[in-house]
């Protein structure tokens, strides 16, 4: 009785119910499309990222975070490499060589940052080297070669096949000078990449800064879900166990990548939670009308007999159909959208500069969205619950019925 | 013949401060099990002050009313509404239907707060609905129905769970005159045929004649307590 009473008094005022219905399935709809849309941004730029630095964890020594030298290396990584790549949440690894220098051509001379890669593992996992605007990415086979940006080829006046000499210190703190060829170049979008990096094959790295043929920078680890990262990091720790080796989350390597999210995620958070509360107060307003308007038929039902608390029953069902129907039309289309803005994609480059970046990673003009399913069933759960909260508001008003004076 | 209805030096003041409303003024009051009795007075006598005060529907100032023995004024909320709903159907002036529920379902209710079980109510509802004239009528919505239909379906609501006593609120206010002879009728012969002892207010002197006890209150005071033929 309390269902059928329920359900057909919230289809008494049909108009007011598809109101509330419509706030909150419209409430959703943006919250849900929202958050997979701006998710769907940073996992872009995170997946672009980790991939074209040192992956979703990072093994290195334990002081290269605090003053990153050349001499603070890892060794044993490819045996290293072998036991983690047998993990089965993991994609691929990669040996990442860095140093900083100064590349000097006819045209002067710029302060850079040299990467060492392996060429066949940054094709295959790196956006960086689907960026080649000229020329080809390196090869593993290739020896003093470069790719670099295209801001720092302009400023050098490099084309291909130019002449080049990085100027660095080893690991043995010895200068060094080495001649090389451009092979090609890069704009990933990015000032500070595409004027500042310079990538040369990791056999050539090692021998430019003093590195031996086992040891490496950086060995980064990419999985196939980002989700498992945790899981990969406690699996690899025993296996580095009494080196001097630290395992990192890109988190710790990409800090400032990482604390843009935490922000963004948090103002986004507060956006939705003003935009949740004006919408919580459309609820909270028809539910009290609803029950203003019914204090006779409630003092009559009181009168009958009917216990408060099965009025209360009554007030919470019709909140919680009201919130399911109107919850579960914004989870169908806030979902459907989102889920076709994944698949599809959005291209803003008409109204998107190109160049925007994030920590200086940059931002795609076409963006996909992320949906998850913690998105639906968050966001989902915190309106249902919010709207069945409320519902004890109005249920307050039945208590405060007094039946004589309200059938007077 | 038992009491049903035992109403002793009942008052009832309502205001604040310094303006205080009379109501009631120690009434006193028996109804015995079968009576069919009318209360009649002119507005703001204590008519409805009185039936609120015997359903359970409002407590007096002072003064106690026992209902088939139990004293209620001073009962809990919880205890008051078992009441309500047990031993006392209530038929308002302007019927008060649960607009949402049909005929049959409205007749239905207390009898699902009973717990009675599917088969009987059925039962019980289609028997009473038949003894008010309404066959037929069973799931129209109170909407659909007339006003002198919805308050013999009002009439089916409070005799469905077999109640001792029955107050009903000026229950032929709101229709035709002839349709309120017939309402009072239709009481009458529950009262004679059931035994259900009925107390109704009203204005109405055809209705008086129709009750075989008058109840004349004024200024929240019994000033007569007679039979109509008396009158």
């Amino acid at each position: 009785m309390i269902v059928r009473l329920a359900w057909r008094s919230i289809w008494r005022n049909k108009r007011r119910t598809l109101i509330t219905m419509t706030s909150i399935s419209l409430g959703l709809t943006i919250a849900i499309f929202f958050t997979a849309l701006v998710e769907g941004v940073f996992r872009q730029v995170v997946n672009e990222a980790i991939r074209m630095q040192a992956g979703h964890i990072t093994l290195e020594n334990p002081e290269y975070q605090t003053s990153p030298a050349v001499d603070l290396r890892i060794g044993g990584v490819e045996n290293l490499r072998r036991r983690i790549e047998g993990i089965e949440a993991v994609e691929q690894t990669k040996l990442l060589i860095w140093g900083q220098g100064v590349a000097n051509s006819g045209a002067g001379g710029v302060g850079v940052m040299v990467m060492g890669v392996e060429p066949s593992v940054e094709m295959k996992t790196s956006p960086l080297a689907q960026d080649i605007v000229a020329g080809a990415y390196l090869a593993d086979s290739d020896d003093r070669m470069v790719v670099l940006g295209g801001h720092l080829a302009e400023q050098l006046k490099l084309k291909l096949g130019s002449k080049i000499v990085l100027t660095t210190n080893n690991a043995q703190g010895q200068l060094v000078e080495e001649l090389c060829r451009v092979k090609g170049i890069f704009r990933t979008g990015s000032d500070e990449i595409d004027g500042y990096l310079i990538q040369i094959p990791a056999t050539f790295a090692r021998r430019v800064f003093g590195l031996g043929d086992d040891e490496a920078t950086q060995l980064g680890v990419i999985l196939k879900r980002p989700g498992d990262q945790a899981v990969v990091i406690d699996a690899i720790t025993p296996m580095v166990a009494g080196k001097d080796i630290a395992v990192l989350p890109w988190q710790s390597i990409l800090p400032e990548v990482a604390s843009f999210i935490r922000l963004r995620r948090t103002s986004n958070g507060v956006f939705q939670g003003l935009l949740f509360v004006i919408i919580l107060f459309t609820i909270l307003n028809t539910l009290l009308m609803s029950v203003i308007e019914r204090e006779r038929e409630f003092a009559v039902l009181l009168a009958l007999g009917t216990p408060v608390r099965q009025l209360k029953g009554q007030l919470f069902v019709e909140s919680a159909c009201i919130a399911c129907l109107g919850g579960l039309a914004g989870m169908v289309l806030g979902g459907s959208l989102a889920l076709a803005l994944q698949i599809w994609g959005l291209d803003l480059a008409s109204i998107m500069p190109k160049g925007v970046t994030i920590s200086g990673f940059a931002v795609s003009t076409t963006i996909h969205a992320n949906l998850t399913p913690p998105i639906l069933y968050w966001i989902g759960g915190i309106v249902l619950g919010a709207t069945l909260l409320l519902s004890f508001m109005p249920m307050r008003r039945i208590t405060q019925v007094h039946i004589a004076e309200t059938l007077r | 013949m038992a009491k049903i209805v035992e109403v002793s030096s009942v008052a009832k003041d309502y205001g604040e401060g310094g303006i205080i409303t009379h109501a009631l003024r120690g009434v006193d009051l028996v109804l015995m099990a079968g009576e069919f009795t009318s209360m009649a007075g002119p507005s703001g006598s204590g008519k409805t002050t009185l039936l609120n005060i015997i359903g359970g529907l409002d407590r007096p100032s002072s003064g106690t009313v026992h209902i088939e023995g139990i004293e209620i004024t001073q009962l809990p909320g919880t205890q008051l509404s078992r009441i309500r709903r047990d031993r006392i159907g209530f038929i308002f002036q302007s019927f008060n239907l649960i607009p949402v529920l049909t005929a049959f379902e409205n007749a239905e209710y207390v009898l699902m707060l009973q717990n009675v079980d599917k088969e009987q109510r059925v039962e019980r509802v289609m028997r009473v609905l038949r003894e008010v004239g309404l066959e037929g009528l069973e799931h129209r919505f109170p909407r659909e129905l007339s006003g002198g239909q919805q308050q013999r379906v009002a009439i089916a609501r409070a005799i469905a769970p077999e109640p001792a006593l029955v107050l009903a609120d000026e229950p032929t206010a709101n229709v035709d005159s002839e349709t309120g002879r017939s309402l009072m009728e239709l009481m009458r012969r529950l009262n004679e045929e059931k035994g259900i002892t009925f107390l109704f207010s009203t204005h109405d002197r055809a209705v008086m004649e129709r009750a075989r006890r008058l109840i004349k209150l004024r200024d929240g005071q019994i000033i007569e307590d007679t039979e109509p033929r008396n009158l």
